[in-house]
């Protein structure tokens, strides 16, 4: 017996001698971005809404953030700063967590907490888990246990966001005898997504309501009333277009733009859909073109990643509870019940009221927070929507492209004009919020931007 | 050794048992001579992408050519050619496709139909194409037969070559000149990009419209503008049944429409056009029809109808296919864009003598055949009852939901930006959807026994056109259906000799020498049967055209009525079962229609002057499936209460009607000949209140009565003041609003007696439901009046979910006790005791269903009480029987402090939510994290879905009956015993006790019908009420004057004015109705 155990021993101990030098992990920008990829594509998989999208973006960005901060003198935590956010655990002392690597197991744990597909992230995660084992078991044992304990403790601030009680609040009762309110659109007819959205726990603004848009024009079928004129500029753009034809900029530009997650088309019995990132994917891309551009490293990567996400977060729910408040007809339903009843939009009309346009605040929102990390005039080539088949399309600032991107609603046919501009200017004003509010690097190192 | 024998033997027993059950063989095509197959290849120009029917099939018709006693046969093929075979006898064919010249040549070929179009006593053939379509070129034609086994193909000449859209044809002396007209039924293409308003179909579309062709001798004429046929870019006709529906004389159409387009229900006028009268008739129809055929199943001579769509039957196809739409989606599509009740599964509707039709699918049994082309009623075992058969099948699903939300965007998107066609591999991924054909034994109560696998083998062939011929002319009907992808496939009818028949050949005396729309009566001992010689039903297809009828084990047929299309008759009697008898026609008498319309005594009359009644109950816009969006029926709907007692001191009785949220109720003061609204400033103040019930009576002992009201509504919720019930004192100056105890609930039953026998009334008030609750048992009160005041006296914490009460006395101690049903929960029977009311058990117990309404009426007539007790019937997709009781889990599954309920119904002794799994997830989010597809989630058990704590923990309400019954007193115990078939097609919710036929004796009418049900159970509207006299007599409310169909009637009142007295109707959500009785 004894002489067993004493050979079991041995051979452990040869084992355990023959085990190579451990080297220190590393987590390169890439890395960071190719697990925001995955979360894009799950997402698009999985159908979330634009509202919900930005959720799963933001707690993610959020809970690797707060673990590199932590290590990172130059940048500030943002317990305090976003609501109810409580200062994150530290280590254990004498643990050897490698920071960048807890921040990614944090990342992709919240990720796979808040999509349906989980397979799709632990697939990513357990290569990664893989690779990371090969090179030093330790340091990933310490970063796995760091990242996932912070990734508990966003856990429990995420549930407290009346998320998981919206989920099952009532349905958004349509009111059929009001012919300004919003009614479900072709083709699916979908129920209004979202409608309480202005519930959840915002992130900087102080409430859903703090950038409440100016009402749209008063609804009116009178020739001659602003809303009327509004409507018809809607139907007219449509037909100048056709005039136009498939290739001309407005057509483009609606099409770039559209970034509506799901687009179900009809043929008869046979339906399929046509998926698309959201809205917030999209800027999500471009943060990743533009970190890429600026050379930036897995800090300021991860930062620019949050701090955007932070501002789509807090736009879509301005937006929503605007949404639900002016519950606004679309253009669509005006045009096919009054003027033209074989009319349609270039895109698809999205399942929810129109005023203020979604992309036009999320946009303008996003477009600040990236012009004060990277300044008015950063020029850009947007690759996003490649994949889609869509072109690249290049802009000379953030700002501009948030502009185009508002005006494609209005060339994509399902926006009126005043949703476009007063939802840019919520956008801007909430995303000028952001950034004067939330403190997210230290004076020094502002100063040396 | 012997023990092997044994088993040998017992073996041989039960094979050859089975043999003998199988009804139909299919015998080898190879030896039959037919090679015809149609084959489907999808190409870059014509796929299901490019054309939504592009698995539509092709067409059949069977006919005798060349009038040698032996049904031939055509084939038509959408990409192949077509083919005609002569029957050689003994169940072999020969194709003689080229010398007949009959092998068409469009491009895609549709319905073939054969009929004798120019008078010529010849079989034609008219086959349909699809022209113009992605390059298809050709046209419909028509093929004379020149009576030498060669055609002469003259479509041009005859005006009926045309280019469209066509999908069938069928023959109809329409303006009964005595040739045949034709109905050219044309399907859209039009995407669903949007549903676009119903009157879509007023604007005439040169290529989808559907047509009627008048023949003027040899050339036809499109009359369709003039006869008022629609013609829309919607109509995507696929089903079309000619028949006397009405029987007057002149026949009518009924079409099936697919998508959201509403069937046409063609009523001929007589002078040339027709009307369109769907709604009027019909409830509700099938939403994606398919074909569909007409049969008298319930031997009243009256043809009804069946409508095919595409609800699959099988868990794991249901739960992984696009469903009905949601309520809002309903809603929108009829309120919004005009377009009639459709839901999406078979229909069956029973011809109520021309009246209104009764939709009876689920009850019946043939509501779920999957993705159904052709149905064919016929007496296949020949026992006087109409069986039905069923062609099934789709090469591929595309209403799969995991290709629509998952499969599809990765596979196709790219496919259709860069070329618009799908290829085979994105194809591949759609499930196939190969389905057995179905066969159902009918009955003459029209519960029609599945048979499929017994019947008939079977098997995974997608079969569309079907026909029906005696082709082996042994006296049966046998069936041949033309599939995709495969060889066409015989049923030869095995009944041979086991039961009689009686085959018909019928020849008139006009050029409709086949005499197509004659109509037979044929008497046989007592029980009467009726056919219709149209030989185009099912689907794109034409039968044999004979009249074939079943006679069971007689011999003799009594007597044979014939009507002629030209409407005279002549009548046969004592024929010999067994035989093919051929009738020329003889005689001019006229046929007197009115002969087959029962003089009925008619004890209602409506009236038209409303006698200053002029309430209209509107139910507010509140949805319950908004807020519990598991709930499986509403709650918030119940209203509206009826009350009925002098309120003005007169000594007239008075009316109250309740009005829902924020419409205010009603008072109407009766008067000498009329009735008065006035406002009593009180009452209209609680103009919040949703007044479900009501009571007038004397509670504070002053002599004047009072006003109470049992309040609800469903979306009053927590300590809502409108939830508490309402008391309205009658003072000198008008009502005062008095107080009530502060119960927050929803009432459903206010129920007044003095069980304390202390002088004054005292009040039940039962309790529904806990608004946002549903599932949780409320607590029902005993109210004890003191002045005018009430306290409660007993709280009743597990009654249940209590809908109707009644004081009455069962166990004759001379003290009334008190008897509450209600929903998930039994009828039960509280004793009354010195004043304690005290449950007691009188075999009722187990009788748990989801009953609306009691009352007490002696129903065997042997002098002690019976109660009957309206269920919510058999005819929803709930389903419940004591061996497998319908179960609904009810608990906090996602553990957010909202409860929620899951209905749970037996298929196969295993436990399947009836909801899918989008709206399962709606509330219980996590079963998106559980199921990444729609096909792990189809197919799954309750116990699979929910995890094994969740099981444990939920409490679980039980219904073991859905039908309504009454229960017979046995001296003080009780037994239940169903009613009739009559009785279970809807909820019934109402009961009236009276004499209504002045015999000296009191009847119960019933009424019923209920709305607030989720699309996929359909409109519960079926119900026109009956007159119930004693346990065996029993008089549908349609025979007797009254209109309950496609209304909820929650109310019957008696009001009786200047000595006449009248029958009000209160419906939920509709004007009330006036009667005038008899008595």
């Amino acid at each position: 017996m004894f002489k067993k155990l004493s050979f079991l021993f041995i051979i452990a101990l040869v084992f355990t001698s023959c085990t190579k030098e451990e080297t220190p992990l590393t987590v390169s920008p890439d890395d960071y971005n190719n697990a925001v990829d995955k979360v894009t594509e799950v997402i698009i998989h999985d159908i979330f809404s634009p509202p919900v999208a930005s959720r799963i973006y933001s707690y993610s960005n959020i809970a690797a953030y707060e673990i590199l901060a932590q290590n990172n003198p130059d940048y500030v935590t943002l317990a305090g700063q976003l609501t109810d956010l409580k200062e994150a655990p530290k280590p254990d002392a004498g643990a050897a967590v490698n920071y960048n690597v807890a921040a990614l197991i944090a990342q992709m744990e919240i990720a796979k907490s808040l999509i349906f597909s989980e397979d799709r992230i632990t697939e990513m995660r357990d290569s990664l888990y893989m690779k990371w084992e090969e090179l030093n078991p330790t340091e990933l044992a310490a970063s796995k246990d760091y990242g996932l304990k912070v990734a508990d403790h966003i856990k429990s601030w995420m549930d407290g966001d009346m998320y998981k009680q919206t989920r099952t609040m009532p349905k958004f009762s349509v009111n059929p005898d009001n012919p300004s309110r919003w009614q479900p659109t072709p083709p699916a007819y979908m129920d209004g997504i979202e409608p309480h959205w202005m519930k959840i726990r915002t992130f900087v603004i102080d409430s859903a309501s703090q950038f409440k848009p100016i009402p749209p024009p008063e609804f009116s079928m009178e020739e001659g009333s602003e809303f009327y004129k509004q409507l018809m500029e809607v139907y007219d753009v449509r037909n100048e277009m056709t005039e136009e034809g498939d290739t001309s900029e407005k057509m483009g530009i609606a099409k770039f733009w559209d970034c509506n997650p799901y687009v179900s088309t009809h043929k008869g019995h046979l339906m399929f859909a046509t998926k698309k990132i959201t809205p917030g994917g999209h800027w999500i891309g471009i943060v990743k073109i533009v970190t890429k551009k600026a050379n930036a490293d897995l800090m300021e990567t991860v930062y620019a990643y949050t701090k955007t996400s932070i501002a789509l977060f807090d736009g879509f729910i301005s937006c929503w509870d605007e949404k639900y408040r002016s519950n606004l007809i679309r253009p669509e339903t005006l045009i096919n019940q009054y003027i033209d009843d074989g009319w349609a939009p270039v895109l698809q009309t999205p399942p929810f009221p129109e005023y203020s346009s979604g992309h036009s605040v999320v946009s303008g929102a996003a477009a600040e927070v990236l012009t004060e990390i990277y300044g008015d005039n950063f020029q850009f080539d947007d690759d996003t929507e490649t994949d889609y088949g869509l072109p690249v399309r290049s802009f000379d600032s953030f700002r501009k492209a948030s502009e185009e991107a508002a005006l494609s609603r209005l060339y994509g046919g399902i926006h009126y004009r005043a949703a476009i501009d007063e939802g840019l200017k919520q956008g801007r004003q909430l995303g000028q919020f952001v950034v004067q509010n939330l403190k997210m690097k230290t004076n020094t190192a502002q100063a040396s931007n | 050794m012997n023990k092997a024998v044994v088993l040998i033997l017992l073996g041989f027993v039960i094979f050859s048992c089975s043999k003998e059950s199988e009804l139909f063989t299919n015998p080898d095509i190879e030896k039959t001579g037919v090679s015809f197959q149609n084959t489907l290849t999808a190409t870059e120009d014509m796929n299901i992408l490019d054309y939504l029917y592009f698995y539509n099939g092709g067409g059949l018709a069977i006919g005798d050519i060349n009038n040698d006693g032996l049904p031939d046969i055509y084939f038509s093929g959408n990409q192949v050619k077509n083919q005609l075979y002569l029957n050689k006898g003994g169940l072999q064919f020969e194709n003689i496709t080229e010398t007949a010249g009959v092998a068409g040549n469009s491009d895609w070929n549709t319905g073939a139909v054969m009929a004798d179009i120019n008078g010529d006593g010849l079989l034609d053939i008219y086959v349909c194409a699809v022209v113009g379509l992605n390059g298809l070129d050709g046209n419909n034609e028509l093929f004379i037969n020149n009576g030498d086994g060669t055609f002469t193909e003259r479509a041009a000449e005859y005006g009926l070559d045309l280019d469209t859209f066509s999908s069938s044809a069928a023959f109809l002396d329409y303006d009964l000149d005595g040739d045949l007209d034709i109905y050219i039924l044309n399907h859209a293409v039009h995407t669903q990009t949007s549903f676009g308003k119903a009157d879509l179909r007023y604007k005439r579309n040169a290529q989808t419209g559907d047509r009627l062709m008048r023949n003027d001798g040899d050339h036809f004429t499109d009359v369709s503008e003039e006869a008022g046929i629609y013609g829309g870019m919607n109509s995507y006709g696929l089903g079309i049944a000619v028949s006397d529906f009405n029987l007057d004389g002149y026949p009518d159409i009924y079409i099936g429409n697919d998508f959201h387009e509403d069937d046409y229900y063609y009523i001929n006028n007589g002078d040339g056009t027709f009307t369109e009268a769907l709604k009027e008739h019909f409830g509700h129809t099938s939403r994606f029809s398919m074909g569909s055929d007409v049969a008298d199943l319930n031997h009243d001579g009256w043809p009804d109808l069946i409508s095919l769509d595409m609800l699959p039957q099988d868990e794991e196809v249901l739960k992984s296919s696009e469903g009905d739409d949601n309520i809002q989606t309903q809603r929108l599509r009829t309120n919004r864009y005009g377009y009639h009740y459709q839901f999406t599964r078979n229909m069956l509707f029973i011809n109520r003598e021309g009246g209104d039709y009764q939709e009876t699918a689920l009850l019946s049994g043939v509501a779920a055949t999957d993705w159904s082309w052709s149905a064919l009623f016929g007496d296949y075992n020949q026992d006087m009852e109409q069986d039905l058969f069923i062609s099934n099948g789709i090469p591929k699903r595309p209403n799969d939901l995991d290709y629509i939300k998952f499969v599809s965007s990765d596979q196709i998107q790219s496919k259709i930006n860069n070329t618009h066609f799908i290829d085979q591999k994105a194809l591949d991924m759609m499930p196939s959807g190969a389905t057995h054909n179905y066969v159902y034994e009918g009955s003459s109560n029209l519960i029609f026994k599945d048979q499929s696998g017994k019947w008939i083998t079977n098997d995974t062939i997608v079969s569309g056109a079907t026909a029906y011929a005696d082709l082996d002319n042994d006296g049966d009907l046998d069936l041949l259906t033309n599939n995709i992808n495969a060889a066409p496939t015989f049923y030869i009818n095995q009944i041979n000799q086991k039961a009689n028949y009686l085959k018909l050949k019928l020849s008139s005396k006009s050029k409709n020498n086949f005499a197509i729309g004659a109509k037979v009566y044929t008497y046989t001992n007592g029980i009467k049967q009726f056919k219709e010689l149209y030989p185009v039903r099912g689907f794109q297809a034409s039968s044999e055209p004979l009249i074939h009828f079943g006679l069971g084990q007689e011999k003799i047929v009594d007597s044979i009525r014939i009507i002629w299309p030209d409407n005279t008759s002549q009548k046969l009697t004592n024929i010999k079962a067994n035989q093919t008898l051929k009738v020329n026609q003889e005689g001019t008498q006229l046929f007197n229609y009115a002969n087959l319309k029962p003089k009925k005594e008619l004890l209602f009359t409506a009236v038209t002057d409303s006698l200053g009644l002029d309430f209209v109950h509107k139910e507010d816009a509140y949805s319950d499936f908004d807020r519990e969006k598991l709930i499986p029926y509403q709650i918030g709907d119940r209203g509206p209460a009826v009350a009925q007692g002098d309120l003005d001191g007169d000594g007239k009785e008075d009316l109250f009607f309740g009005g829902s949220k924020y419409i205010t109720s009603q008072v109407y003061l009766k008067k000498e000949a009329t009735y008065q609204r006035v406002s009593y400033p009180a009452i209209l103040n609680d103009s919040i209140n949703e007044e479900v019930t009501a009571l007038i009576a004397d509670f504070n002992q002053d002599g004047k009565n009072d006003l109470m009201t049992g309040t609800a509504g469903g979306d009053f919720f927590n300590r809502a003041k409108p939830l508490v019930d309402g008391l309205y004192l009658n003072k000198t100056e008008g009502f005062e609003k008095s107080t009530m105890p502060e119960l927050f609930d929803n009432t459903s039953v206010l129920a007044t007696y003095d069980y304390d026998n202390d002088g004054d009334l005292d009040v039940f008030a039962g309790t529904q439901t806990i608004t946002g609750s549903f599932g949780k048992t409320p607590v029902s009160y005993l109210l004890e009046n003191n002045k005018g005041s009430f306290r409660v006296a007993q709280e009743f914490k597990d009654l249940g979910m209590v809908t109707a009460a009644v004081w009455d006395d069962f166990n004759g101690d001379g003290v009334k006790d008190l008897i509450v049903v209600g929903e998930w929960m039994a009828p039960t029977f509280l004793k009354n005791k010195n004043g304690r009311l005290t449950k007691i058990d009188v075999g009722t117990e187990e009788l748990n269903g989801l009953w609306q309404s009691i009352i007490p009426f002696d129903i065997d007539g042997d002098g002690d009480t019976d109660y009957i007790v309206g269920n919510w019937g058999e005819n929803s997709k709930f389903k419940a029987s004591e061996d497998a009781p319908m179960l609904m889990y009810y608990n906090d599954f996602d553990k957010n402090g909202q409860t929620e309920t899951i209905v749970t119904t037996a298929k196969d002794g295993k436990y399947y939510p009836l909801m899918g799994l989008d709206a399962l997830a709606s509330q219980v989010v996590s079963l998106k994290k559980k199921y990444h597809s729609y096909k792990d989630f189809a197919g799954q058990t309750i116990e699979q879905i929910l995890t094994e704590k969740q099981v444990k923990t939920s409490k679980k309400l039980e219904v073991n009956t859905l039908e309504t019954g009454y229960l017979r007193n046995e001296n003080g115990r009780f037994t239940f015993i169903p009613l009739g078939y009559d009785f279970q097609v809807a909820p019934v919710l109402s009961f009236c006790k009276f004499d209504f036929d002045n015999d000296g004796k009191d009847e119960i009418l019933a009424a019923g019908n209920y709305f607030g049900v989720q699309p996929f159970h359909g409109r519960l509207d079926s119900f026109g009420g009956v007159l119930i006299k004693n346990a065996d007599t029993f008089i549908p409310g349609d025979q007797i004057g009254l209109d309950f169909t496609q209304k909820s009637i929650r109310h019957l009142n008696i009001l009786s004015l200047k000595g006449q007295k009248y029958l009000l109707a209160t419906p939920n959500n509709a004007a009330i109705q006036l009667y005038k009785l008899k008595n």
